[in-house]
């Protein structure tokens, strides 16, 4: 059956080309995430500008996540314990102390704010374009024009 | 991911909605500044407060933003000599609404700023957004 082998060797050849078992995309894919978990809680900061008593958030640095403190679970003593629920994100919150409160106790700076806003935009175009120039290397091995 | 983009999105959208709302306040706050009552004696128009809180997003983990309370603001009203008005008391006297239009002006203003800060939050995502489809192509 030469079609079944052709098939088999064409579905390997998918498995081998599973684009996060090469190092760069999976770091790549990785990045891309955090860039946007890190954006909508940014987001929530910002549209919390007004909310008395708010406290604004951020999200672990990307090296803290990639060293593996990720989110933290609570430890299970008995298998039949519920769970509980964490954050199913890649990275976890983090609260730093405010640096100035407003009288109704906000602590949201905008400025700084919507400086980190700019910061994780830059990563994102900076790991998009990374990411195209490398699909592009692999066009040009194979022979295609990109 | 994209939907941690289209969360952010639509964190944004509730921030403006609520600025928009904190916007329509001023403008009615402004609007009748001189609105007295009809009835000798009767209250005048009371000026109105609007105040926010943080939703919480279970799924997401990350908290939204919504319209607390409307309320009214119960401070002194000012009194002015006018015996002609409909509205003056026995003694002449006026009640006038307490509405102080530099506080309206300046809270416009804080509005104004906060709903800017969330629309260039919501073009950032949406660059983004972008760039990530870009990677298809």
């Amino acid at each position: 059956m030469p079609s079944i082998n052709f098939l088999f060797s064409f579905l390997w050849q998918i498995r081998v080309m599973d684009p996060s078992r090469i190092g760069l995309f999976d770091l790549a894919e990785k990045r891309l995430v955090w860039t946007a978990q890190r954006q909508s809680v940014l987001a929530a900061n910002i549209a919390n500008a007004n909310t008395a008593s708010f406290q604004a958030r951020d999200v672990n640095s990307f090296a803290s996540v990639l060293a593996g403190a990720g989110s933290i679970e609570p430890v299970r003593t008995q298998p039949t314990h519920l769970a509980g629920t964490t954050p199913t994100g890649l990275a976890s919150l983090i609260t730093n102390p405010p640096k100035a409160r407003v009288l109704d106790g906000n602590a949201v700076s905008l400025d700084e704010q919507l400086t980190k806003v700019a910061d994780t935009e830059t990563t994102q175009a900076l790991v998009t374009t990374i990411w195209k120039k490398y699909v592009g290397l692999f066009n040009m091995a194979l022979g295609r024009s990109s | 991911m994209a939907g941690d983009l289209n969360q952010a999105l639509n964190i944004s959208a509730t921030g403006m909605d609520v600025q928009t709302a904190r916007l329509r306040v001023i403008a009615q706050n402004v609007a009748n500044q001189d609105t007295t009552g009809s009835s000798p004696g009767a209250d005048p128009y009371r000026r109105k407060t609007i105040t926010f809180e943080s939703a919480m997003d279970r799924a997401a983990g990350v908290e939204a933003v919504r319209v607390k309370k409307i309320g009214l603001d119960e401070g002194d009203l000012p009194l002015r000599y006018d015996p002609a008005n409909p509205a003056s008391n026995a003694q002449g006297y006026v009640k006038l609404p307490n509405v102080n239009t530099f506080i309206e002006v300046m809270d416009m203003r804080e509005a104004e700023r906060s709903y800017s800060a969330n629309l260039s939050v919501m073009q950032a995502t949406r660059s983004m957004l972008n760039k990530t489809i870009d990677l298809l192509k």
